[in-house]
C-alpha cells in the first residue's frame, strides 16, 4: 500500500515536472518571433538567471524539503517523523530565500524549524507511545477506498499540471528585477510597510488569535483533577497553599 | 531535458509546492496517529504558503508576504491548540489513534 502510493507520487513528479516546463519554451517559439521576444524580456519569468548553481541550489533544497515530508509520512518513529519535518522546513525556508522573500524565510525558520518543532518533541515526550500500526485503514474495504481516494486525488492534480500554461508574454507582468527599489523586495522593511499600512487590521487581529490560542490549549490541556479535596483512598488531602485539612 | 534542469522558474515553485501539498494529503488520509496527521497539515499550510509567495513574486505583489506571515502566525495557534487537544485526548484513553476514537459517532 505506502510502496503504490511512493510510486504514484513518484509519477505525479515526473509528469508534473515536464507538464509545467514543456509549454514555456513552446508558447515562446510559437507565439511570437524570437528577436521580438529578446527586445519585450529583458528579465523572463524566471526567478533568477541562468546561471548552474542557482538550479543546483534549487533542486537540493527541494530534494530536501520533498524527503522530508516523505519521511513525515512514512515513519513509524514519531521522533524522527518530527526531524524528517524539521529537514523539510528548512529546505522551504531556502525555497523562500530564492523567491526574494528574506524576511518570511528567517520568520520561517524561527516559528517552524524552532518553536513548533520544539512543541511537537515535547508532546512526543508526553505521549511516549509508538503507534501499533501506522497506515490507517483497517480491512480490506477500508484500503480499497483509501487508495481510491488517494488515486482520485493524484489523478485530478495531474491533470491540472498537464494543462497548466505559461502566462502570455503579451500580458504577462515581468516580476521586479533587481532595480535600486527592487533590492528591497522581501525585505524586514518592505514587508513591514505593508503590514503596518495597509494590512494592519489582519496584523492586529493575528494578536488577539494567538491570544485565544494560548489560552484555550492553556484550558484544554489542563489537568482535570486539580481541585481534588479527597485522594484515592478517601482521606482529605491537605490544602497545597495553607496546608489545612 | 537541460532546460528544465538548468532553467528554473516559477512553474518549478509551484510544481514542487503541489507536490508538497499531495504529500500531506496523503499524510492525513494515511496515516492513524494524530501527531502525524497535524504534522501534514503543517506542510500543507506551508506549501500553500510556497504557492501565494510565488504568485506575489510574479505579479509583484507584496501583500502575499503579509498573508503568508498570517498563515504562519495562523499554522502556530492551530499547532498549539491541536497539540493541547492531543494532550487532553491522550490523558483520557490512553491512545491518540484517530481510528479509536469513536466516541461521537452517533
Amino acid at each position: 500500500m505506502r510502496l503504490l502510493i511512493l510510486i504514484m507520487l513518484a509519477f505525479g513528479v515526473a509528469t508534473a515536472s515536464t507538464a509545467a516546463a514543456d509549454p514555456i519554451p513552446a508558447q515562446v517559439v510559437n507565439v511570437r518571433p524570437a528577436a521580438n521576444v529578446v527586445k519585450r524580456w529583458p528579465h523572463s519569468d524566471r526567478v533568477e538567471s541562468k546561471d548552474k548553481g542557482m538550479a543546483l541550489l534549487f533542486w537540493m533544497f527541494a530534494l530536501a524539503s520533498v524527503g522530508g515530508a516523505v519521511f513525515v509520512v512514512t515513519r513509524r518513529n514519531l521522533i524522527a517523523a518530527v526531524m524528517g519535518m524539521v529537514g523539510s522546513f528548512l529546505g522551504i525556508a531556502a525555497i523562500y530565500m530564492m523567491l526574494y522573500a528574506h524576511f518570511l524565510s528567517v520568520v520561517q525558520m524561527l516559528v517552524y524549524a524552532g518553536a513548533i518543532m520544539v512543541l511537537f518533541v515535547f508532546v512526543i515526550m508526553i505521549l511516549n507511545r509508538p503507534e501499533d500500526e501506522p497506515v490507517a485503514p483497517s480491512g480490506r474495504a477500508g484500503q480499497v477506498l483509501g487508495g481510491a481516494a488517494i488515486l482520485y486525488l493524484v489523478g485530478r492534480l495531474v491533470m491540472l499540471l498537464i494543462y497548466v500554461r505559461a502566462p502570455n508574454p503579451a500580458t504577462a507582468v515581468a516580476a521586479p528585477g533587481p532595480t535600486p527599489e527592487g533590492h528591497d523586495w522581501g525585505s524586514v522593511k518592505a514587508v513591514g510597510t505593508d503590514l503596518f499600512g495597509p494590512d494592519a487590521f489582519p496584523f492586529e487581529a493575528i494578536s488577539i488569535l494567538l491570544l485565544v490560542a494560548v489560552v484555550g490549549a492553556i484550558a484544554i490541556a489542563r489537568p482535570l483533577h486539580e481541585d481534588k479535596t479527597i485522594d484515592d483512598e478517601g482521606n482529605p488531602v491537605p490544602d497545597p497553599v495553607t496546608g489545612a485539612h | 531535458m537541460s532546460d528544465i534542469l538548468f532553467n528554473v522558474g516559477y512553474g518549478h515553485f509551484l510544481v514542487l509546492a503541489a507536490v508538497l501539498f499531495l504529500i500531506g494529503v496523503g499524510g492525513v488520509i494515511v496515516r492513524r496517529n494524530a501527531l502525524i496527521i497535524l504534522m501534514s497539515v503543517e506542510l500543507m499550510l506551508n506549501a500553500a504558503n510556497m504557492t501565494l509567495l510565488t504568485f506575489g513574486r510574479m505579479w509583484g505583489d507584496l501583500s502575499s508576504h503579509s498573508f503568508a506571515l498570517i498563515v504562519i502566525a495562523v499554522a502556530a495557534a492551530e499547532a498549539s491548540v491541536g497539540l493541547a487537544i492531543v494532550v487532553a485526548v491522550f490523558r483520557g484513553r490512553r491512545n491518540v489513534d484517530v481510528d479509536r476514537l469513536t466516541t461521537l459517532r452517533h
